[in-house]
């Protein structure tokens, strides 16, 4: 048994890149969402049930699934809107309301046990939504949820 | 700057003029008794006292922090002859938590308690940032 804990700080973490697949694999070149309070990746396999007159339960076969990839996080202003740096990837200049706004396509490594060579991520593409600000005196830094609607499959693999 | 010393600036220029002083000291006992019961009209401020908690807890270990800083006042005056300015002196020491900036919460509660011929204010400061 090998449990994946995340107490260690940064072991859970989410590199977003405009350009490709590549650019997603380094902290450098992508964008790091920071402050993330939790994040949940979700691999929604559809189902179609019918009955027969023959069976006394139900039938089911599977149908394409629906990935989805969620978050909740501080905002951090860079990150947010960008660096504006025409250089960066698209991800780090425009930031998480730019390409909601503009409809990017991006690639994502979601990590789930740290960075480091062997750790375990997976990885796919999707377009940016859910942005939803908010803030009260009770809680007064801005936090906002974050989804990643995902096109096409997930994978896994290790760091290398 | 402690936030003590930023009420205590406050506190005075905005009882200069009036029937009470503030003192520099901090209230501790001089041979069992409070500074402030020994030392009538002057105003005595406590040390910040200071907790920090986490308001947002990230994944990341870059967490949101709450940082309360709460600071006592204390006044005592004769019971029998108070201050002719009291009220102000009073309302003076309270609105002296809106000198203190960049705060979410800025709250003073005021307590009173009478023994024997002396009245003594307590004024409870609470400050809370967020960073």
């Amino acid at each position: 048994m090998s449990v994946i804990n995340v107490s260690a700080g940064s072991e859970a973490v989410l590199h977003i890149a405009a350009a490709n697949a590549v650019t997603a694999n380094s902290a450098v070149t992508s964008l790091v969402v920071p402050q993330m309070q939790d994040i949940t990746i979700n691999n929604q396999v559809g189902v179609f049930r019918f009955k027969t007159l023959d069976s006394t339960a139900e039938s089911a076969v599977t149908i394409p699934a629906t990935n989805q990839l969620t978050l909740n996080c501080v905002v951090d202003q860079t990150a947010f809107f960008g660096t504006g740096t025409p250089s960066d990837d698209d991800a780090k200049e425009n930031g998480l309301f730019g390409l909601s706004k503009n409809k990017t396509q991006v690639y994502f490594n979601a990590y789930l046990n740290g960075t480091d060579s062997g750790s375990v991520y997976i990885r796919g593409t999707g377009f940016i939504a859910g942005l939803s600000p908010t803030v009260n005196m009770d809680s007064p830094v801005w936090v906002t949820p974050v989804s990643l609607e995902i096109s096409g499959d997930i994978e896994h693999d290790l760091v290398p | 700057m402690a936030i003590r010393d930023s009420l205590k600036a406050n506190l005075d220029v905005s009882l200069a003029s009036s029937n009470v002083s503030v003192s520099s000291e901090l209230p501790y006992e001089a041979s069992g008794e409070p500074l402030y019961l020994k030392n009538m009209k002057f105003v005595y401020l406590d040390e910040d006292n200071i907790s920090k908690t986490v308001l947002l807890n990230c994944l990341d270990n870059n967490d949101v922090i709450e940082t309360e800083t709460t600071v006592q006042v204390f006044l005592a005056v004769d019971a029998k002859t108070l201050p002719g300015d009291i009220d102000t002196i009073v309302a003076n020491v309270i609105n002296s938590r809106n000198s203190i900036t960049n705060q979410v919460i800025r709250e003073c509660e005021m307590t009173t308690e009478t023994e024997a011929d002396v009245l003594t204010y307590t004024f409870d400061y609470r400050f809370v940032t967020v960073t």
